[in-house]
C-alpha cells in the first residue's frame, strides 16, 4: 500500500508494523521481543504444570496450601460468573422480548446502510440458504441491506457457483447482494475467514459503497459467519445500540452466540461445549470492559476503514480485528453487549469420533487467541497514548485468562491430587495429606452446583422440539452437564497448551475451518 | 411494551462491589480452610470453646462391611479412596481401635494418635468358623465333590463350612462319577511333602506328629528356607519367626517404624516389647537400627507364635503384613504390626494336616483329605 492509501488510516495504523502476526515478520529487536512474547505463554503454563508437579514432590506442604487456595479461588469465581450468567440471561430474554423495530423509531436511521459479510468456504447449499432466509425474515428494510457472499477461491468452482446461485436466488430481495471471490494467491495473506472478509470490504467498499457514494459512516459492518442465522429484531437492535452508544464510531457490537441451529442433531458432547461458550459470551456481556469481540459481530465501516480493514494473516480474525481497533484508536473503542441472540450451529460431524476431532480443531483454533497477548503487549509497549493503567489492565487480564483457560482445569481436576500421590513420607503422614481430597471435592461438588444453574439455562435457550426427537432428549439435555470436567480439560486445557505450545516453538498455526452440518 | 429496555447490564460498581465481598470471603476462608485441613477444630467441650488440634487414623480393611469401634464408639464410614476408614477428629493420645463382625473374629489394637498426623493401620477378619473347599478325586456330575465314607452319619468337616455341598457315598463304584482334574494337580503338591511335622527352629527333630502312613519323606519347609515377598522375608532363628525388612528404610513399611525418642517414651506408645526390641537392635552390629528423618526402623520384627512350636510359616496369599504360622494346634494368621500387640487369629484348628500355599491359595491335607481354606471374606448375611 502506497502512502497516499494510507491518508485515511489512524496514525498508529500506518505504521508498518501495526499488522504484525508473528515474530519472523519483524526485524532486529521487534523480532526478538515479539518472539519473547509468543514463547511466554506457553512457557507459563507449562511451568505452572511442572511447578505443581515439583512442588507436590518436593515441598508437598506448600503445593496442598496452594491447591486449597486455588479450590476456594474457583468455588468463588464460578459464583462470581454465575452472576454475570444469570443476569445476562435475564437481560436476554427481556431483549428477545422487546419490540426493537418500534424502539428505533426515535432515531433517524434511514441514512443508515448494514453491510452483512459471509465468508464461506465449502459449507453446504443448505446452510447458506437458511443463514441468507434469517436476513428475509428479519424486521428490517431489506433495501438498506448489502449483502456479501463472500466466497473462496480455493474452494473450488463449486463453491464459486453455489454462491452465484445463491444471488441469482437472494440478490433481487435486497438492497445489493455481490458474491466476491477472494483469491488464494494473495501475498502474506493466511487462508481464512479473515483475509476473507479483508478482501471482501475492499470489494465492497469499491463496488457498492464508494459507487453509491454512500458515506462510511452511515454503513454497519456485521461480519457473520455463515451459518450465523440472525433473530428478526437484530438490526433493530443494533440500530438502537449505535444511536444509544456513548461513542457509536469507536464501538464494536457484540450480540450473544447460540450454538441452537442444529442443537436437536447435535451430540450431548457438542451441545455442552456449544452452550458453554454462549455462557462464556453472556458472561462477557455483562463485563464489556473487559471484552474483546468474538465470532459474528458489528461495527462500522468508517472504524474499519480507518485501520484498513483488520488483518488477513491471523487465525483468531475475530477477536484481533477487536485489538486492531483498540490501539488504532490509542485505547479509546470499547464493545458495547447488544445482548440479543444470534444463531449459530454446534460443532458436529457425521461420527462421534469425527465430533471429537471437530470440536478439538475448534477450540485449539479459539484458544489460539493467544496470538492476541502478544500483539497487544507488543502494541503496548509501543503506543504510549493508550492510559498505562488501561494497558497494564488489559495486558494482565488477556494474559490471566489465557493462562488460566489452559491451566485451571488441569489443576483443579488432575493436579490437586497430585501432593497426595507425589508428596513426601512426611506429608503423607499427616492430616492434611488426607484432608486434602476431601476438602478439593467438596469445594469442586459446591462449584459443580453452578451446573444446575447451566442446565437450567440452557434448556430455557434450548429451541423447541423437533418432530422426531424424543420428550427424552429434554433429560439428556439436563444430565449433559456432568461432562464438564471432561470438557473442561479436553477441549480448553489441552487444546488451549497445544495452541500455546505451537506459539512457543514457533510451529505457527493456520486457519482451520469448522466443517458445518445442518440438516 | 416499554420504550427502552428496562434491564441494564452489571454496572461496574455492582461488579466491583461483588468482587470486593468474594475478596473478602476468600480472604476469611482461606486460613479457616487450612486450619481445618492441618487438624484444628473448635471444640465446645465443657461449656468452653476452644481451639483444640486432632490427627486421624486410617484403616485398611479387607472388607469394608465390618464394624469400626474407636474407643468403645461405633464409627460411620468416611470412606477416603482404596478400602479403608479415615477416622478424623480424634484428639492426641492412646485410643483403642476395634474391628468386627459377628462371623468374624475380631482384631483389636490400641494406638497412640499424634495432633496433625494420620496413623496407618490394617486390620484383619479371619472367618470365626473356617470356610474350605474340597477337593476330591471324583465328582458328581453336578461338579460336588464324592466322598467315600465307611459310614453315613460320620461329619466330613466338623469345624467348617464348606463352599458346595458334599456328596457323600459308601459306594466305592465310581463309573457314574467324574475324575476331577485338580485333584491329581493338589496332589503333586503335598507328594513331596512330609508326612511327620517338623518344627522349624529344629530342623533335627521329628516326630513331634506322626501322621498315620509309612512313608517318610523330605520336609518341604525346611528351617533354613527363606520365605521372601518384596523386600520382605521370614526368617527363623534363635527359635524365634521373624519379619526382615531387606531394602533401604525409604520404602519399609510403617510399621517396622517408631517416632524417635526415649525409650520410656516408646515403651508407653508402642509397648515394652517395642522399646526392648529397639533397646535390642541399637547395641546390634548385625542388624543395626536403620534412621528415617524422625523415625527409628527396625530392620526386623520378631512374630507372635502364641509360645508354641511352627511348623510352617510363610506369607498369607496376597499380602506383606500378614503371616500364616502353623502352630501346634492350628493354622493362624497373625500380623507383622507389633505396636501394642499383634493380633493373631485362627484360621484352620487342627494337629495333623499339612499345610502347602501355592499360586495364593492355602491347601491343607488332612486324614487324607484335600482342601482350599478360602480367604476371600463373604458379605455379612
Amino acid at each position: 500500500m502506497s502512502p497516499e492509501d494510507q491518508s485515511h488510516l489512524l496514525p498508529y495504523a500506518r505504521r508498518p508494523d501495526f499488522k504484525v502476526a508473528r515474530a519472523n515478520e519483524l526485524t532486529g529487536k521487534d523480532r526478538q521481543f515479539f518472539r519473547f512474547l509468543e514463547i511466554v505463554p506457553g512457557v507459563a503454563a507449562w511451568s505452572t504444570i511442572f511447578g505443581i508437579i515439583l512442588a507436590s514432590i518436593y515441598t508437598p506442604f506448600a503445593a496442598a496450601y496452594f491447591i486449597i487456595a486455588f479450590s476456594i479461588y474457583w468455588v468463588l469465581k464460578t459464583f462470581f460468573l454465575s452472576i454475570h450468567v444469570r443476569h445476562n440471561w435475564k437481560r436476554l430474554k427481556h431483549h428477545i422480548d422487546l419490540d426493537w423495530e418500534a424502539l428505533v423509531q426515535r432515531f433517524d436511521y434511514d441514512q443508515m446502510h448494514h453491510l452483512v459479510i459471509f465468508p464461506f468456504y465449502k459449507e453446504p447449499r443448505e446452510v447458506i440458504e437458511g443463514t441468507l432466509q434469517g436476513l428475509i425474515e428479519s424486521r428490517y428494510n431489506k433495501d438498506k441491506l448489502i449483502v456479501v457472499l463472500a466466497a473462496e477461491e480455493r474452494a473450488g468452482q463449486d463453491a464459486i457457483e453455489l454462491a452465484k446461485e445463491m444471488e441469482e436466488k437472494f440478490g433481487s430481495l435486497f438492497g445489493n447482494f455481490i458474491v466476491t471471490i477472494h483469491p488464494d494467491d494473495i501475498a502474506g495473506e493466511i487462508a481464512g475467514k479473515g483475509s476473507n472478509t479483508h478482501y471482501a470490504l475492499h470489494q465492497v467498499r469499491e463496488k457498492v459503497i464508494d459507487q453509491k457514494n454512500i458515506d462510511y459512516k452511515n454503513v454497519l459492518v456485521s461480519i457473520f459467519d455463515i451459518d450465523t442465522v440472525i433473530y428478526p429484531d437484530y438490526f433493530n437492535c443494533l440500530v438502537w445500540h449505535f444511536y444509544t452508544a456513548k461513542d457509536p464510531y469507536k464501538s464494536a457490537f457484540q450480540p450473544v452466540p447460540l450454538f441452537t441451529n442444529n442443537l436437536w442433531e447435535a451430540t450431548a458432547l457438542s451441545r455442552v461445549m456449544a452452550m458453554s461458550s454462549t455462557f462464556w459470551q453472556m458472561i462477557m456481556q455483562e463485563r464489556p470492559d473487559k471484552a474483546a469481540t468474538f465470532s459474528s459481530h458489528s461495527v462500522s465501516f468508517q472504524a474499519l476503514y480507518e485501520i484498513g480493514y483488520g488483518q488477513a494473516n491471523v487465525v483468531s480474525e475475530d477477536s484481533r480485528i477487536f485489538w486492531n481497533l483498540l490501539i488504532a484508536n490509542d485505547g479509546n473503542f470499547k464493545v458495547v453487549s447488544l445482548s440479543y441472540p444470534i444463531a449459530m450451529d454446534a460443532t458436529t460431524a457425521s461420527t462421534a469420533w469425527g465430533t471429537i476431532q471437530n470440536i478439538y480443531r475448534q477450540h485449539r483454533r479459539w484458544t489460539y487467541g493467544v496470538e492476541n497477548w502478544c500483539y497487544l503487549v507488543y502494541h503496548f509497549s509501543k503506543n504510549k497514548a493508550i492510559p498505562l493503567k488501561k494497558r497494564l489492565s488489559i495486558a494482565a487480564l488477556q494474559g490471566e485468562g489465557y493462562w488460566s483457560l489452559v491451566t485451571n482445569p488441569i489443576m483443579l481436576f488432575i493436579l490437586g491430587w497430585a501432593p497426595i500421590f507425589l508428596g513426601t513420607r512426611e506429608f503423607h503422614a499427616t492430616v492434611l495429606s488426607y484432608e486434602l481430597p476431601i476438602m478439593v471435592r467438596n469445594l469442586l461438588i459446591i462449584a459443580m452446583l453452578g451446573m444446575v444453574v447451566s442446565s437450567i439455562i440452557s434448556l430455557s435457550l434450548t429451541p423447541p422440539r423437533p418432530a422426531g426427537h424424543s420428550r427424552f432428549k429434554y433429560i439428556v439435555m439436563a444430565l449433559q452437564w456432568i461432562m464438564v470436567p471432561f470438557t473442561m480439560i479436553v477441549f480448553s486445557a489441552i487444546p488451549g497448551l497445544d495452541a500455546q505450545t505451537r506459539l512457543m516453538l514457533g510451529r505457527y498455526m493456520g486457519f482451520w475451518v469448522t466443517p458445518k452440518r445442518q440438516k | 411494551m416499554p420504550t427502552e429496555p428496562k434491564i441494564e447490564g452489571l454496572s461496574q460498581r455492582r461488579r466491583q462491589v461483588l468482587f470486593l465481598f468474594l475478596v473478602l470471603v476468600f480472604v476469611v476462608s482461606l486460613p479457616v480452610m487450612i486450619f481445618y485441613t492441618t487438624g484444628y477444630r473448635l471444640s465446645f467441650d465443657n461449656d468452653k470453646t476452644s481451639i483444640i488440634t486432632t490427627g486421624g487414623l486410617y484403616v485398611t480393611t479387607d472388607n469394608l462391611e465390618v464394624e469400626v469401634y474407636l474407643d468403645e464408639e461405633k464409627i460411620e464410614k468416611p470412606r477416603l479412596f482404596r478400602s479403608a476408614y479415615y477416622i478424623q477428629n480424634i484428639e492426641a493420645g492412646k485410643h483403642l481401635l476395634v474391628v468386627q463382625r459377628p462371623d468374624l473374629q475380631t482384631w483389636v489394637k490400641e494406638l497412640p494418635v499424634d495432633s496433625h498426623i494420620v496413623i496407618e493401620v490394617a486390620a484383619f477378619n479371619m472367618p470365626v468358623i473356617p470356610h474350605i473347599r474340597p477337593i476330591t478325586k471324583y465328582t458328581t456330575e453336578r461338579n460336588l465333590p464324592v466322598f467315600k465314607q465307611t459310614a453315613s452319619t460320620t461329619i466330613i468337616f466338623p469345624e467348617a463350612t464348606t463352599t458346595t455341598p458334599l456328596y457323600a457315598t459308601t459306594s466305592l463304584a465310581t463309573s457314574s462319577y467324574q475324575i476331577n482334574e485338580e485333584f491329581a494337580f493338589v496332589e503333586s503338591l503335598f507328594a513331596s511333602s512330609s508326612v511327620v511335622l517338623r518344627s522349624v527352629f529344629e530342623p533335627k527333630k521329628i516326630n513331634k506328629f506322626q501322621f498315620a502312613t509309612s512313608s517318610q519323606k523330605t520336609v518341604s519347609t525346611s528351617p533354613e528356607a527363606l520365605k521372601q515377598r518384596g523386600d520382605l522375608s521370614l526368617k527363623a532363628k534363635d527359635d524365634q519367626l521373624f519379619a526382615v525388612w531387606n531394602d533401604d528404610v525409604s520404602g519399609i513399611p510403617h510399621y517396622f517404624c517408631v517416632t524417635e525418642g526415649p525409650l520410656s517414651s516408646t515403651a508407653a506408645r508402642y509397648g515394652q516389647h517395642v522399646a526392648d526390641s529397639i533397646f535390642k537392635l541399637s547395641i546390634s552390629s548385625t542388624t543395626p537400627l536403620l534412621i528415617n528423618g524422625d523415625r527409628v526402623c527396625r530392620p526386623e520384627v520378631q512374630l507372635n507364635r502364641l509360645q508354641q512350636d511352627v511348623f510352617f510359616y510363610d506369607f498369607f496369599p496376597d499380602s506383606q503384613d500378614l503371616i500364616l504360622l502353623q502352630l501346634e494346634d492350628g493354622l493362624y494368621v497373625t500380623e507383622i504390626d507389633d505396636r501394642a500387640w499383634q493380633n493373631t487369629q485362627l484360621l484352620y484348628p487342627g494337629n495333623n494336616f499339612i499345610v502347602v500355599v501355592e499360586n495364593g491359595v492355602i491347601y491343607i491335607k488332612e486324614e487324607g483329605v484335600y482342601f482350599e481354606v478360602i480367604i476371600e471374606i463373604e458379605p455379612p448375611e
